[in-house]
């Protein structure tokens, strides 16, 4: 007799865990509601033309060093953009230097107070220009895939419209401006052979 | 009246004694070490070490190993994030079945429980000594976590979710009670319940409970669901307190595991040691990786720190046992 209620008890309590853990709805109708409505390229334009062209975070690379030496975390707080913990950053910068190499895209460039940098024209790819601006918000949007795509579209713009127009006028022993995203580790700062992924590249 | 290294109250208080000699050194030598923010920091990190522990212990004081405490975290984490992101989708039926917070929550705990008996299974049936058929699962867990999420972090789990690994109640934070619910849940069946009984007494001597008529199999895979049970619980403190559920997360966490139930003063040839002891250990674990990080310790000789200690917990247990 006791067994019977006990499993009446469990039964219960079983019903209401599942009531309460699941529930159900037509396929087709989610679908319907979760369909992407949101214009990825308009969204990454508005960033890069009224946003990383503009920012004003934007810092001088000789500034950026220097800042970074005499006090790091105040440099990484104060021009550093990160998502989440850890000792990595990503920063906007720019610098001038003349051309002294180009190989598979690579630009290299002999910076007037910095020493060599390489600028990557080809490979535009992951999210240093979208966690650099520090404009993009993991919060604002729904899944990670819908955040990823808004890198996607950014590199899009800088990779196929921006970057083409402007290396065209370029050549070895050029003088260019150039701005752009690095990534740069509190555990093991080095400034040389910096690899910049360009947002922008200006013949001087 | 003097008190040799030999007392017994000593003996028993290794662990405990070698806590405070550890928090001494750390705030002597860093000042941040005694703030209650680090020091509530250190507990909710340590609160996912515990809850592993506490079923790594069942399974050591038995004799066995579960080297797939980490892997199983870390694919019912994924799980756990993926059925509240996502849900599951039955085409042909163009059927959506949708998870709540409550529903992905059990679905993980029963995933990890059914991984636990699953090498328990593997264990009592084909006699396969316990690091092997654990370590086959650690394997196929972690590839099965990199099919199930291609290798992509889900995350953005909600507000409600993420309550649970970063909330506060009555002051203290979510993953604190949690675990303490977990330990004292251990402890019960340890201590109150015929069941821990047989736990002990098949790691004592396997063959001597054999022969008394304990069900071993039965028992074994009772606690190998239960460490698989414990994992999931862990992997769901992991994935609600980063909000995202991460491919890679669990990574050596049995190591870290293990450790704490060594240090705990559980003996690796079962029947001695207690569940208090495992979180006095977890809690020497996660003091020791706070105070190196706080020391400013490379994160290559924090390993090295770490290694030397599990082996001196190690030592001293063997010479404990040669004494007796």
């Amino acid at each position: 007799m006791k067994k019977k209620y006990l499993y009446i008890l469990a039964f219960v309590i079983i019903a209401i865990l599942g009531y309460n853990s699941v529930y159900f709805k037509k396929l087709s109708d989610v679908k319907n509601a979760n369909k992407e409505n949101f214009d990825f390229k308009a969204y990454a334009d508005s960033i890069y033309y009224k946003g990383i062209l503009k920012s004003k975070k934007t810092i001088a690379l000789t500034n950026l060093i220097a800042s970074v030496k005499t006090n790091q975390d105040e440099a990484f707080k104060k021009y550093g953009n990160r998502l989440g913990i850890g000792n990595s950053a990503y920063f906007m910068i720019k610098s001038t230097g003349k051309i002294i190499d180009i190989k598979d895209g690579i630009y290299t460039i002999a910076d007037e107070k910095n020493g060599v940098v390489y600028i990557d024209t080809k490979y535009i790819f992951g999210n240093a220009l979208r966690d650099a601006s520090g404009l993009v918000k993991l919060t604002d949007f729904k899944t990670n895939a819908q955040f990823n795509k808004v890198s996607e579209s950014l590199n899009d713009i800088v990779r196929n419209e921006v970057v083409p127009k402007e290396i065209k006028k370029v050549k070895i022993g050029d003088s260019i401006s150039f701005s752009g995203a690095i990534k740069l580790s509190k555990k093991q700062i080095l400034f040389t052979d910096l690899l910049i992924i360009p947002s922008q590249i200006k013949l001087q | 009246m003097t008190i040799s290294l030999n007392h017994p109250i000593i003996k028993k208080s290794q662990s405990l004694i070698a806590l405070f000699l550890l928090c001494l050194f750390i705030s002597l030598l860093s000042d941040k070490f005694m703030t209650s923010t680090n020091l509530w920091n250190v507990l909710r990190q340590i609160s996912v070490n515990v809850c592993i522990s506490v079923g790594m212990t069942l399974v050591v004081l038995m004799a066995g190993i579960d080297l797939s405490v980490g892997s199983v975290l870390g694919l019912t984490a994924a799980i756990c994030a993926g059925l509240l992101k996502s849900g599951l989708s039955f085409e042909s039926m163009d059927l959506f079945v949708g998870f709540s917070v409550l529903g992905a929550i059990l679905a993980a705990i029963l995933i990890g429980m059914a991984l636990g008996l699953f090498n328990g299974w593997v264990i009592t049936k084909f006699s396969i000594p316990p690091f092997v058929a654990t370590l086959a699962m650690l394997t196929i867990a972690r590839g099965l976590t990199m099919l199930y999420t291609a290798g992509i972090p889900i995350s953005n789990l909600g507000p409600e979710f993420e309550f649970i690994g970063s909330g506060w109640i009555l002051g203290i934070p979510v993953p604190v009670w949690i675990s303490l619910f977990m330990v004292l849940i251990v402890v019960f069946l340890t201590k109150k319940t015929t069941f821990g009984r047989y736990i002990y007494a098949i790691g004592g001597n396997e063959k001597a409970a054999f022969l008394s008529g304990i069900s071993i199999n039965k028992i074994k895979l009772a606690v190998y669901g239960i460490a698989g049970m414990m994992a999931a619980v862990g992997g769901i403190l992991v994935t609600s307190r980063l909000n995202s559920a991460q491919p890679n997360a669990g990574m050596s966490y049995e190591l870290d595991s293990i450790a704490a139930v060594v240090i705990g003063g559980t003996s690796l040839s079962g029947g001695v040691g207690t569940v208090a002891g495992t979180v006095i250990g977890a809690v020497i674990i996660g003091v020791l990786n706070n105070g190196l990080v706080l020391l400013d310790v490379s994160p290559f000789w924090q390993q090295v720190v770490k290694g030397i200690v599990i082996l001196l917990a190690v030592i001293i247990d063997k010479m404990n046992q040669k004494n007796k």
